[in-house]
Protein backbone atom coordinates (compact mmCIF):
# COMPACT_ATOMS: atom_id res chain seq x y z
CA UNK A 1 0.00 0.00 0.00
CA UNK A 2 2.79 2.78 0.86
CA UNK A 3 4.93 1.89 -2.01
CA UNK A 4 1.64 3.41 -4.60
CA UNK A 5 2.11 6.96 -2.25
CA UNK A 6 4.02 9.12 -4.25
CA UNK A 7 7.01 11.24 -3.22
CA UNK A 8 7.79 15.31 -2.89
CA UNK A 9 11.20 14.57 -4.65
CA UNK A 10 12.49 18.25 -5.07
CA UNK A 11 11.35 21.72 -3.56
CA UNK A 12 12.32 24.85 -5.57
CA UNK A 13 11.75 28.55 -4.11
CA UNK A 14 11.73 32.00 -5.56
CA UNK A 15 11.10 35.33 -4.56
CA UNK A 16 11.81 38.94 -6.21
CA UNK A 17 14.96 40.88 -6.14
CA UNK A 18 14.12 43.80 -3.49
CA UNK A 19 13.85 42.56 0.01
CA UNK A 20 12.92 45.53 2.89
CA UNK A 21 12.93 45.55 6.26
CA UNK A 22 9.56 46.76 7.76
CA UNK A 23 11.57 50.13 8.65
CA UNK A 24 12.16 50.65 4.66
CA UNK A 25 8.50 50.57 3.79
CA UNK A 26 7.36 53.44 6.64
CA UNK A 27 10.25 55.41 5.11
CA UNK A 28 9.31 54.75 1.47
CA UNK A 29 5.47 55.95 2.04
CA UNK A 30 4.53 58.91 3.83
CA UNK A 31 2.36 56.77 6.90
CA UNK A 32 1.00 59.61 8.98
CA UNK A 33 -1.03 57.52 11.09
CA UNK A 34 1.33 56.41 14.37
CA UNK A 35 -0.89 53.14 15.15
CA UNK A 36 -0.19 52.11 11.42
CA UNK A 37 3.71 52.91 11.95
CA UNK A 38 3.52 50.92 15.24
CA UNK A 39 2.32 48.06 13.00
CA UNK A 40 5.39 47.91 10.79
CA UNK A 41 7.44 47.69 14.40
CA UNK A 42 6.59 44.20 15.20
CA UNK A 43 9.84 42.01 15.41
CA UNK A 44 7.84 38.93 14.03
CA UNK A 45 8.81 39.73 10.41
CA UNK A 46 12.36 41.07 9.76
CA UNK A 47 12.42 41.21 5.73
CA UNK A 48 9.95 40.93 3.25
CA UNK A 49 10.63 40.68 -1.01
CA UNK A 50 8.10 42.89 -2.97
CA UNK A 51 7.44 44.04 -6.23
CA UNK A 52 6.91 47.82 -4.62
CA UNK A 53 6.29 51.14 -7.05
CA UNK A 54 7.69 54.45 -6.25
CA UNK A 55 5.64 56.98 -4.45
CA UNK A 56 3.37 59.35 -5.83
CA UNK A 57 4.12 63.01 -5.28
CA UNK A 58 1.56 62.31 -2.39
CA UNK A 59 3.89 59.89 -1.08
CA UNK A 60 2.08 56.99 -1.78
CA UNK A 61 2.02 54.26 -4.40
CA UNK A 62 -0.79 54.41 -7.06
CA UNK A 63 -1.55 51.79 -8.24
CA UNK A 64 -4.75 50.76 -10.50
CA UNK A 65 -6.22 47.30 -10.60
CA UNK A 66 -4.92 46.96 -14.12
CA UNK A 67 -1.70 47.80 -13.11
CA UNK A 68 -1.96 45.18 -9.69
CA UNK A 69 -3.44 42.61 -12.51
CA UNK A 70 -0.19 43.51 -14.70
CA UNK A 71 2.16 43.28 -11.69
CA UNK A 72 1.01 40.07 -10.76
CA UNK A 73 1.58 38.14 -14.33
CA UNK A 74 4.85 39.59 -14.46
CA UNK A 75 5.63 39.08 -11.40
CA UNK A 76 4.47 35.46 -11.26
CA UNK A 77 6.55 35.21 -14.41
CA UNK A 78 9.40 36.36 -12.67
CA UNK A 79 9.72 34.22 -9.79
CA UNK A 80 7.61 31.59 -10.84
CA UNK A 81 9.94 29.91 -13.58
CA UNK A 82 13.23 30.39 -11.41
CA UNK A 83 11.20 28.33 -8.52
CA UNK A 84 10.55 25.40 -10.89
CA UNK A 85 14.13 25.94 -12.55
CA UNK A 86 15.41 25.46 -8.30
CA UNK A 87 13.09 22.33 -8.29
CA UNK A 88 13.57 20.51 -11.46
CA UNK A 89 17.73 21.31 -11.49
CA UNK A 90 18.71 18.81 -9.00
CA UNK A 91 16.55 16.19 -10.17
CA UNK A 92 18.96 17.03 -13.77
CA UNK A 93 15.69 17.47 -15.29
CA UNK A 94 13.72 19.85 -17.24
CA UNK A 95 10.33 21.23 -18.35
CA UNK A 96 10.01 19.01 -20.66
CA UNK A 97 9.89 16.02 -18.31
CA UNK A 98 7.13 17.68 -16.84
CA UNK A 99 3.16 15.63 -17.77
CA UNK A 100 1.05 17.24 -15.17
CA UNK A 101 1.22 21.28 -13.68
CA UNK A 102 -0.85 22.56 -11.34
CA UNK A 103 -0.23 26.32 -10.59
CA UNK A 104 -1.39 28.22 -7.73
CA UNK A 105 -2.39 31.55 -7.13
CA UNK A 106 -4.88 33.85 -5.23
CA UNK A 107 -3.48 37.33 -5.73
CA UNK A 108 -4.43 37.87 -9.21
CA UNK A 109 -6.70 36.67 -12.04
CA UNK A 110 -5.98 36.35 -15.98
CA UNK A 111 -7.75 33.92 -18.94
CA UNK A 112 -5.73 31.55 -20.05
CA UNK A 113 -4.11 30.58 -16.58
CA UNK A 114 -0.61 30.72 -15.03
CA UNK A 115 -0.13 27.39 -16.18
CA UNK A 116 -0.55 28.37 -19.64
CA UNK A 117 1.54 31.44 -19.45
CA UNK A 118 4.22 28.94 -17.66
CA UNK A 119 4.19 26.43 -20.56
CA UNK A 120 5.03 29.22 -23.21
CA UNK A 121 7.45 30.94 -21.02
CA UNK A 122 9.14 27.56 -20.33
CA UNK A 123 8.52 25.73 -23.48
CA UNK A 124 6.70 22.97 -21.23
CA UNK A 125 5.47 20.01 -23.42
CA UNK A 126 2.21 20.42 -25.38
CA UNK A 127 0.52 17.82 -24.56
CA UNK A 128 1.11 18.74 -20.41
CA UNK A 129 -1.54 17.66 -18.68
CA UNK A 130 -2.84 21.52 -16.61
CA UNK A 131 -5.09 22.77 -13.64
CA UNK A 132 -4.82 25.99 -12.39
CA UNK A 133 -6.37 26.38 -8.64
CA UNK A 134 -7.36 30.50 -8.18
CA UNK A 135 -8.83 32.05 -5.38
CA UNK A 136 -7.95 29.73 -2.61
CA UNK A 137 -5.87 31.40 -0.42
CA UNK A 138 -2.82 30.92 2.02
CA UNK A 139 -4.35 27.11 2.44
CA UNK A 140 -4.20 26.55 -1.26
CA UNK A 141 -0.66 24.29 -1.46
CA UNK A 142 -2.66 21.76 0.12
CA UNK A 143 -5.83 22.29 -1.50
CA UNK A 144 -3.64 22.04 -4.57
CA UNK A 145 -1.32 19.09 -3.57
CA UNK A 146 -4.06 16.52 -2.99
CA UNK A 147 -5.12 16.52 -6.62
CA UNK A 148 -1.22 16.32 -7.61
CA UNK A 149 -0.61 13.47 -5.14
CA UNK A 150 -3.84 11.64 -6.93
CA UNK A 151 -2.96 12.77 -10.20
CA UNK A 152 0.79 11.25 -9.27
CA UNK A 153 -0.49 8.26 -7.86
CA UNK A 154 -2.95 7.29 -10.72
CA UNK A 155 0.01 7.99 -13.33
CA UNK A 156 2.97 5.84 -11.71
CA UNK A 157 5.97 6.60 -13.35
CA UNK A 158 4.87 10.28 -14.61
CA UNK A 159 5.84 13.36 -13.44
CA UNK A 160 3.81 16.34 -11.87
CA UNK A 161 5.12 19.49 -10.51
CA UNK A 162 3.05 21.92 -8.96
CA UNK A 163 3.76 25.75 -8.24
CA UNK A 164 2.83 28.20 -6.47
CA UNK A 165 3.06 31.68 -7.64
CA UNK A 166 1.94 34.32 -4.73
CA UNK A 167 2.58 38.42 -5.29
CA UNK A 168 0.84 39.50 -2.63
CA UNK A 169 2.15 43.24 -3.64
CA UNK A 170 -0.64 42.85 -6.10
CA UNK A 171 -3.24 42.46 -3.68
CA UNK A 172 -2.19 46.21 -1.77
CA UNK A 173 -4.72 48.94 -1.61
CA UNK A 174 -2.99 51.78 0.41
CA UNK A 175 -5.62 53.66 1.87
CA UNK A 176 -4.34 54.28 5.16
CA UNK A 177 -7.06 52.25 6.94
CA UNK A 178 -5.65 49.51 9.80
CA UNK A 179 -7.60 46.82 7.62
CA UNK A 180 -5.07 47.18 4.71
CA UNK A 181 -2.14 47.76 7.15
CA UNK A 182 -2.99 44.79 8.42
CA UNK A 183 -2.38 42.97 4.90
CA UNK A 184 0.24 45.69 3.74
CA UNK A 185 2.63 44.58 6.83
CA UNK A 186 2.34 41.11 6.67
CA UNK A 187 2.50 39.55 3.39
CA UNK A 188 5.22 38.69 1.03
CA UNK A 189 5.98 37.61 -2.89
CA UNK A 190 7.03 33.82 -3.52
CA UNK A 191 6.86 31.35 -5.91
CA UNK A 192 7.55 27.54 -4.60
CA UNK A 193 7.61 24.56 -6.61
CA UNK A 194 7.35 20.73 -5.94
CA UNK A 195 7.79 18.04 -7.71
CA UNK A 196 5.66 14.75 -7.13
CA UNK A 197 6.32 10.99 -8.46
CA UNK A 198 5.06 7.80 -8.05
CA UNK A 199 7.99 5.72 -8.74
CA UNK A 200 9.60 2.63 -7.12
CA UNK A 201 12.25 3.59 -8.59
CA UNK A 202 12.74 6.57 -6.24
CA UNK A 203 12.40 4.18 -3.00
CA UNK A 204 15.84 4.99 -2.69
CA UNK A 205 15.48 8.56 -2.91
CA UNK A 206 15.46 10.49 0.91
CA UNK A 207 11.66 12.54 0.10
CA UNK A 208 8.87 12.22 1.14
CA UNK A 209 5.68 10.50 0.58
CA UNK A 210 2.46 11.95 1.17
CA UNK A 211 0.33 9.65 2.64
CA UNK A 212 -3.07 11.13 3.21
CA UNK A 213 -4.94 14.66 3.52
CA UNK A 214 -7.59 16.07 5.71
CA UNK A 215 -9.80 18.63 5.36
CA UNK A 216 -11.62 21.27 7.93
CA UNK A 217 -13.64 23.87 6.92
CA UNK A 218 -15.58 25.97 9.31
CA UNK A 219 -18.36 27.41 7.61
CA UNK A 220 -19.57 30.10 10.38
CA UNK A 221 -16.22 31.88 9.88
CA UNK A 222 -16.64 32.24 5.73
CA UNK A 223 -16.18 36.01 6.58
CA UNK A 224 -13.42 35.86 8.54
CA UNK A 225 -10.86 36.10 5.83
CA UNK A 226 -11.84 37.26 2.44
CA UNK A 227 -11.05 39.07 -0.82
CA UNK A 228 -13.58 41.32 -2.09
CA UNK A 229 -13.86 44.09 -3.86
CA UNK A 230 -13.52 48.00 -2.55
CA UNK A 231 -15.80 50.46 -4.81
CA UNK A 232 -14.49 53.38 -3.05
CA UNK A 233 -10.83 52.34 -4.07
CA UNK A 234 -11.92 50.37 -7.58
CA UNK A 235 -9.61 47.54 -6.61
CA UNK A 236 -9.73 44.18 -4.94
CA UNK A 237 -9.07 44.35 -0.58
CA UNK A 238 -8.10 41.79 1.53
CA UNK A 239 -9.34 41.58 4.95
CA UNK A 240 -8.36 39.67 7.79
CA UNK A 241 -10.68 39.31 10.95
CA UNK A 242 -9.40 40.17 14.56
CA UNK A 243 -10.30 36.80 15.66
CA UNK A 244 -8.88 34.44 13.15
CA UNK A 245 -6.14 33.08 15.04
CA UNK A 246 -8.93 32.19 17.95
CA UNK A 247 -11.00 30.40 15.05
CA UNK A 248 -7.86 28.51 13.78
CA UNK A 249 -6.58 27.78 17.14
CA UNK A 250 -10.43 26.36 18.24
CA UNK A 251 -10.60 24.12 15.20
CA UNK A 252 -6.74 23.07 14.22
CA UNK A 253 -6.97 19.94 16.44
CA UNK A 254 -10.21 18.13 14.15
CA UNK A 255 -8.45 17.75 11.24
CA UNK A 256 -4.83 16.72 12.72
CA UNK A 257 -6.26 13.68 14.97
CA UNK A 258 -8.75 12.91 11.89
CA UNK A 259 -5.73 12.54 9.76
CA UNK A 260 -3.88 11.02 12.34
CA UNK A 261 -6.57 8.40 13.53
CA UNK A 262 -6.74 7.09 9.96
CA UNK A 263 -2.82 6.03 10.06
CA UNK A 264 -3.56 4.92 13.44
CA UNK A 265 -0.71 7.44 14.94
CA UNK A 266 -0.80 10.02 17.74
CA UNK A 267 0.47 13.30 17.58
CA UNK A 268 3.45 12.11 19.76
CA UNK A 269 4.81 10.19 16.61
CA UNK A 270 5.15 13.35 14.36
CA UNK A 271 8.43 14.29 14.74
CA UNK A 272 7.88 17.54 12.36
CA UNK A 273 5.37 19.79 11.60
CA UNK A 274 5.36 22.15 8.91
CA UNK A 275 3.02 24.98 9.73
CA UNK A 276 1.77 27.73 7.21
CA UNK A 277 3.63 30.90 8.53
CA UNK A 278 0.42 32.91 8.40
CA UNK A 279 0.99 35.36 11.16
CA UNK A 280 2.16 35.46 15.03
CA UNK A 281 -0.94 35.10 16.75
CA UNK A 282 -2.21 32.23 14.28
CA UNK A 283 1.20 30.25 14.82
CA UNK A 284 0.49 30.58 18.60
CA UNK A 285 -3.08 29.32 18.31
CA UNK A 286 -1.98 26.30 16.33
CA UNK A 287 1.08 25.90 18.90
CA UNK A 288 -1.26 26.24 22.03
CA UNK A 289 -3.97 23.94 20.46
CA UNK A 290 -2.30 21.49 18.95
CA UNK A 291 0.43 21.37 21.67
CA UNK A 292 3.13 21.85 19.23
CA UNK A 293 6.69 23.58 20.70
CA UNK A 294 8.44 26.57 19.65
CA UNK A 295 11.01 24.48 18.33
CA UNK A 296 8.21 22.10 16.18
CA UNK A 297 7.36 25.38 14.23
CA UNK A 298 11.08 26.84 14.07
CA UNK A 299 11.25 26.87 10.02
CA UNK A 300 7.21 28.36 10.31
CA UNK A 301 8.60 31.37 12.69
CA UNK A 302 12.11 31.94 10.27
CA UNK A 303 10.12 32.14 7.41
CA UNK A 304 7.32 34.37 8.61
CA UNK A 305 10.35 36.16 10.07
CA UNK A 306 12.44 35.96 6.74
CA UNK A 307 9.51 36.24 4.03
CA UNK A 308 6.42 37.69 5.48
CA UNK A 309 2.95 35.62 4.90
CA UNK A 310 3.86 34.13 1.38
CA UNK A 311 0.22 32.76 0.90
CA UNK A 312 0.18 29.35 -0.69
CA UNK A 313 3.48 28.96 -1.38
CA UNK A 314 4.50 29.56 2.07
CA UNK A 315 4.65 25.47 3.84
CA UNK A 316 7.23 24.84 0.87
CA UNK A 317 9.65 26.95 1.67
CA UNK A 318 9.47 25.82 5.44
CA UNK A 319 9.32 22.29 4.05
CA UNK A 320 12.39 23.23 1.89
CA UNK A 321 13.96 24.59 5.40
CA UNK A 322 13.75 21.25 7.03
CA UNK A 323 15.04 18.71 4.79
CA UNK A 324 18.26 21.47 4.35
CA UNK A 325 18.63 21.08 8.09
CA UNK A 326 19.43 17.55 7.60
CA UNK A 327 17.84 16.51 10.89
CA UNK A 328 14.89 14.00 9.04
CA UNK A 329 15.58 10.68 9.56
CA UNK A 330 14.39 7.46 7.25
CA UNK A 331 10.89 6.63 9.23
CA UNK A 332 9.55 9.84 10.02
CA UNK A 333 6.34 11.43 10.43
CA UNK A 334 5.28 14.77 9.56
CA UNK A 335 2.30 16.71 9.46
CA UNK A 336 1.59 19.47 6.76
CA UNK A 337 -0.65 22.60 7.98
CA UNK A 338 -2.17 25.52 6.00
CA UNK A 339 -4.49 27.74 6.95
CA UNK A 340 -6.90 30.36 5.22
CA UNK A 341 -10.20 31.25 3.71
CA UNK A 342 -13.37 29.61 3.81
CA UNK A 343 -11.87 29.61 6.87
CA UNK A 344 -9.64 26.29 6.03
CA UNK A 345 -7.29 24.44 7.94
CA UNK A 346 -6.04 21.94 5.76
CA UNK A 347 -3.49 19.16 6.70
CA UNK A 348 -1.65 16.33 4.83
CA UNK A 349 0.29 13.70 6.69
CA UNK A 350 4.02 12.60 5.06
CA UNK A 351 6.25 9.91 5.86
CA UNK A 352 10.41 9.78 5.05
CA UNK B 1 0.92 -4.16 30.91
CA UNK B 2 4.61 -5.77 30.77
CA UNK B 3 6.03 -3.33 32.64
CA UNK B 4 10.10 -4.47 34.15
CA UNK B 5 10.69 -2.00 36.14
CA UNK B 6 8.09 -0.40 37.87
CA UNK B 7 4.44 -1.39 38.90
CA UNK B 8 1.53 0.61 37.82
CA UNK B 9 -1.99 1.14 39.16
CA UNK B 10 -5.02 3.24 38.75
CA UNK B 11 -7.74 3.92 41.28
CA UNK B 12 -10.24 6.77 42.17
CA UNK B 13 -9.12 8.80 39.59
CA UNK B 14 -5.42 8.27 40.50
CA UNK B 15 -2.47 6.81 38.59
CA UNK B 16 0.56 5.31 40.57
CA UNK B 17 3.45 4.40 39.22
CA UNK B 18 6.09 2.76 41.69
CA UNK B 19 9.93 2.52 40.27
CA UNK B 20 10.26 -1.29 41.43
CA UNK B 21 14.07 -2.34 40.60
CA UNK B 22 16.58 -4.23 42.67
CA UNK B 23 19.14 -2.05 43.14
CA UNK B 24 17.49 1.25 44.51
CA UNK B 25 15.66 1.85 41.61
CA UNK B 26 18.18 2.71 39.06
CA UNK B 27 17.34 4.08 36.01
CA UNK B 28 18.13 1.52 33.22
CA UNK B 29 16.91 2.25 29.46
CA UNK B 30 14.30 -0.60 30.25
CA UNK B 31 12.99 1.43 33.10
CA UNK B 32 13.16 4.65 30.56
CA UNK B 33 10.96 2.41 27.83
CA UNK B 34 8.73 1.23 30.89
CA UNK B 35 8.05 4.65 31.77
CA UNK B 36 7.33 6.23 28.22
CA UNK B 37 5.40 3.18 27.93
CA UNK B 38 3.31 4.40 31.09
CA UNK B 39 2.94 7.86 29.25
CA UNK B 40 1.48 6.26 26.41
CA UNK B 41 -0.82 4.74 28.58
CA UNK B 42 -2.14 7.57 30.45
CA UNK B 43 -2.30 9.88 27.28
CA UNK B 44 -4.58 7.32 25.12
CA UNK B 45 -6.34 4.66 27.67
CA UNK B 46 -6.25 6.64 31.26
CA UNK B 47 -9.09 8.66 33.05
CA UNK B 48 -6.99 9.39 36.03
CA UNK B 49 -6.85 12.99 36.97
CA UNK B 50 -3.75 12.34 39.30
CA UNK B 51 -0.28 10.58 38.31
CA UNK B 52 1.69 10.05 40.99
CA UNK B 53 5.26 8.83 41.07
CA UNK B 54 6.68 6.71 44.14
CA UNK B 55 9.58 4.51 44.60
CA UNK B 56 10.25 1.09 46.08
CA UNK B 57 12.03 -0.22 48.75
CA UNK B 58 12.84 3.15 50.88
CA UNK B 59 14.38 4.99 47.96
CA UNK B 60 12.53 7.25 45.09
CA UNK B 61 16.10 6.31 42.70
CA UNK B 62 19.58 6.33 42.92
CA UNK B 63 19.64 7.57 39.29
CA UNK B 64 21.42 6.07 36.12
CA UNK B 65 22.28 2.60 36.46
CA UNK B 66 26.17 2.44 35.24
CA UNK B 67 25.58 -1.20 34.44
CA UNK B 68 23.47 -0.84 31.32
CA UNK B 69 26.43 0.54 29.71
CA UNK B 70 27.54 -2.28 27.32
CA UNK B 71 31.09 -2.08 27.61
CA UNK B 72 31.88 -3.62 23.89
CA UNK B 73 29.72 -1.29 22.46
CA UNK B 74 31.00 2.64 21.53
CA UNK B 75 29.39 5.54 23.68
CA UNK B 76 27.07 7.70 22.38
CA UNK B 77 24.32 10.47 23.49
CA UNK B 78 21.33 8.49 22.07
CA UNK B 79 19.96 7.07 25.50
CA UNK B 80 20.55 10.31 27.26
CA UNK B 81 18.26 11.70 24.70
CA UNK B 82 15.85 9.40 25.16
CA UNK B 83 15.55 9.23 28.59
CA UNK B 84 15.29 13.20 28.68
CA UNK B 85 12.60 12.66 25.84
CA UNK B 86 11.07 10.57 28.85
CA UNK B 87 11.67 13.09 30.88
CA UNK B 88 10.01 15.89 28.96
CA UNK B 89 6.76 13.09 28.08
CA UNK B 90 6.23 12.85 31.72
CA UNK B 91 6.49 16.59 32.60
CA UNK B 92 3.82 17.21 29.61
CA UNK B 93 1.19 14.87 30.24
CA UNK B 94 -2.06 15.95 30.47
CA UNK B 95 -2.90 15.39 33.97
CA UNK B 96 -1.16 16.49 37.64
CA UNK B 97 1.69 15.10 38.48
CA UNK B 98 2.75 14.44 41.90
CA UNK B 99 6.51 12.94 43.22
CA UNK B 100 6.32 11.18 46.43
CA UNK B 101 9.54 11.07 47.14
CA UNK B 102 11.05 8.91 50.64
CA UNK B 103 14.53 7.97 50.81
CA UNK B 104 17.20 9.82 47.93
CA UNK B 105 16.37 10.52 44.76
CA UNK B 106 19.55 11.14 42.87
CA UNK B 107 20.17 12.31 39.64
CA UNK B 108 17.59 11.31 37.45
CA UNK B 109 15.47 10.20 40.09
CA UNK B 110 15.80 13.68 41.61
CA UNK B 111 14.90 14.93 37.38
CA UNK B 112 11.50 12.82 37.31
CA UNK B 113 10.42 14.99 40.79
CA UNK B 114 11.41 17.92 39.01
CA UNK B 115 9.49 17.14 36.30
CA UNK B 116 6.70 16.49 38.19
CA UNK B 117 3.84 19.36 39.09
CA UNK B 118 4.13 18.77 42.77
CA UNK B 119 7.09 17.25 45.17
CA UNK B 120 5.67 15.81 48.56
CA UNK B 121 8.45 14.23 50.52
CA UNK B 122 9.44 12.31 54.01
CA UNK B 123 12.03 13.45 56.18
CA UNK B 124 13.90 10.71 55.19
CA UNK B 125 13.92 12.74 51.54
CA UNK B 126 17.32 13.88 49.64
CA UNK B 127 17.95 15.09 47.06
CA UNK B 128 21.22 14.66 45.07
CA UNK B 129 22.83 15.87 41.61
CA UNK B 130 26.09 14.08 41.92
CA UNK B 131 27.08 13.49 38.16
CA UNK B 132 30.03 16.61 37.55
CA UNK B 133 31.37 14.57 40.59
CA UNK B 134 31.06 11.46 38.03
CA UNK B 135 32.85 13.30 35.49
CA UNK B 136 29.12 14.10 33.31
CA UNK B 137 26.29 16.16 33.65
CA UNK B 138 23.09 16.06 35.42
CA UNK B 139 20.88 15.97 32.44
CA UNK B 140 18.11 18.68 31.95
CA UNK B 141 18.24 19.21 35.52
CA UNK B 142 20.60 22.22 34.77
CA UNK B 143 17.32 23.27 33.04
CA UNK B 144 14.71 22.61 35.61
CA UNK B 145 16.74 23.07 38.86
CA UNK B 146 17.54 26.75 38.73
CA UNK B 147 14.04 27.92 37.59
CA UNK B 148 13.17 26.14 41.38
CA UNK B 149 15.84 27.24 43.68
CA UNK B 150 17.62 30.20 41.69
CA UNK B 151 20.70 29.86 40.32
CA UNK B 152 22.99 30.15 42.90
CA UNK B 153 21.72 27.41 44.95
CA UNK B 154 21.67 25.60 41.25
CA UNK B 155 25.36 26.04 40.67
CA UNK B 156 26.18 25.27 44.43
CA UNK B 157 23.45 21.61 44.30
CA UNK B 158 25.31 20.41 41.02
CA UNK B 159 28.53 21.69 41.73
CA UNK B 160 29.38 20.71 45.18
CA UNK B 161 27.27 17.14 44.74
CA UNK B 162 25.06 18.36 48.34
CA UNK B 163 22.60 16.03 49.60
CA UNK B 164 20.05 18.13 50.51
CA UNK B 165 17.99 16.77 53.02
CA UNK B 166 14.40 16.87 52.50
CA UNK B 167 13.58 20.03 55.34
CA UNK B 168 16.55 22.05 53.29
CA UNK B 169 14.79 21.29 50.11
CA UNK B 170 11.53 22.65 51.84
CA UNK B 171 12.87 25.84 52.27
CA UNK B 172 14.40 25.90 48.78
CA UNK B 173 11.30 25.33 46.99
CA UNK B 174 11.67 21.89 45.92
CA UNK B 175 9.66 20.02 47.91
CA UNK B 176 6.32 21.66 48.54
CA UNK B 177 5.04 19.67 51.48
CA UNK B 178 6.78 17.20 54.03
CA UNK B 179 4.92 14.51 55.39
CA UNK B 180 5.79 10.91 56.49
CA UNK B 181 2.78 9.38 55.35
CA UNK B 182 3.26 9.61 51.82
CA UNK B 183 -0.85 7.90 51.03
CA UNK B 184 -1.79 10.81 53.70
CA UNK B 185 0.75 13.22 51.45
CA UNK B 186 -1.35 12.01 48.11
CA UNK B 187 -4.82 12.60 49.19
CA UNK B 188 -3.76 16.29 50.73
CA UNK B 189 -2.54 17.06 46.70
CA UNK B 190 -5.10 15.56 45.16
CA UNK B 191 -7.51 17.19 47.21
CA UNK B 192 -5.54 20.53 47.04
CA UNK B 193 -5.33 20.16 43.22
CA UNK B 194 -9.15 20.33 43.65
CA UNK B 195 -11.34 19.97 40.19
CA UNK B 196 -8.12 20.09 38.18
CA UNK B 197 -9.38 20.19 34.91
CA UNK B 198 -6.66 19.03 32.55
CA UNK B 199 -6.87 21.97 29.61
CA UNK B 200 -6.23 24.19 32.41
CA UNK B 201 -3.71 22.17 34.45
CA UNK B 202 -1.64 21.29 31.04
CA UNK B 203 -1.78 24.96 29.55
CA UNK B 204 -0.78 26.99 33.13
CA UNK B 205 1.90 24.67 33.51
CA UNK B 206 3.08 24.81 29.85
CA UNK B 207 2.91 28.85 29.76
CA UNK B 208 5.21 28.97 33.39
CA UNK B 209 7.49 26.35 32.18
CA UNK B 210 8.12 28.21 29.55
CA UNK B 211 8.09 32.04 31.46
CA UNK B 212 12.09 32.00 32.02
CA UNK B 213 13.08 32.28 28.43
CA UNK B 214 10.01 34.01 26.59
CA UNK B 215 9.96 37.30 26.13
CA UNK B 216 6.81 39.31 27.65
CA UNK B 217 5.49 40.16 23.50
CA UNK B 218 5.85 36.53 22.77
CA UNK B 219 4.29 35.40 26.04
CA UNK B 220 0.83 37.53 25.87
CA UNK B 221 0.73 36.33 22.70
CA UNK B 222 1.08 32.91 23.55
CA UNK B 223 -1.10 33.35 26.95
CA UNK B 224 -4.06 34.50 25.03
CA UNK B 225 -3.46 31.93 22.44
CA UNK B 226 -3.75 29.44 25.64
CA UNK B 227 -6.81 31.42 27.59
CA UNK B 228 -8.71 31.06 24.41
CA UNK B 229 -8.32 27.18 24.27
CA UNK B 230 -9.45 27.34 28.13
CA UNK B 231 -12.64 29.23 27.89
CA UNK B 232 -13.68 26.98 24.74
CA UNK B 233 -13.56 24.39 27.62
CA UNK B 234 -16.76 22.91 29.19
CA UNK B 235 -15.03 23.54 32.68
CA UNK B 236 -15.21 27.28 32.03
CA UNK B 237 -18.77 27.26 30.17
CA UNK B 238 -19.87 25.40 33.41
CA UNK B 239 -18.10 27.82 35.63
CA UNK B 240 -19.85 30.71 33.83
CA UNK B 241 -23.37 29.20 34.03
CA UNK B 242 -22.67 28.97 37.79
CA UNK B 243 -21.35 31.77 38.92
CA UNK B 244 -23.84 33.33 36.73
CA UNK B 245 -26.75 31.54 37.81
CA UNK B 246 -27.62 30.46 34.41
Amino acid sequence: MLDTRPRLLSVGTAHPPEGYSQEDLVARYDVPDPRIRSLFKSAHIMNRYLYLPEANEDGVPDESQGELLEKHRRGAMEIGPQAVKRCLDPMEMGVEDIDYLCCITTTGFMAPGLTAHLIKEMGFREDCARVDIVGMGCNAGLNGLNPVVNWAMANPGKNALMVCMEVCSAAYVFDGTMRTAIVNSLFGDGSAAVLVRTDPKDDKRFAGKVLGFNSQIIPPAIGAMRYEWDGEQSKFSFFLDRDIPYVVGANAEKPVDRLLEAHGLKRRDISHWIVHSGGKKVIDAIKYNVGITEHDVRHTTSVLRDFGNLSSGSFLFSYQRLMDEGVVRRGDYGVLMTMGPGSTIETALVRW
Amino acid sequence: MGYETLSFEESDGIATITLNRGGHNRISMRMVRDLTAVCNHLEDHSDAKVVAFRGSGGTFSEGMDFEDFDPKVPLDIHGFNKWEKCCTRLERLPKATVALVDGPAVGGGFQIALACDLRIATSRASFQLPETHLGFLPGMATFRLAKYVGLGHAKRIMLTAEVVDSGTAATLGIVDRIDNDLDAGLAWAVEALGPNHSVAVELTRRLLNESFHTAYENAIGHFLAAQHRAISQTAFLDTLKKERGD
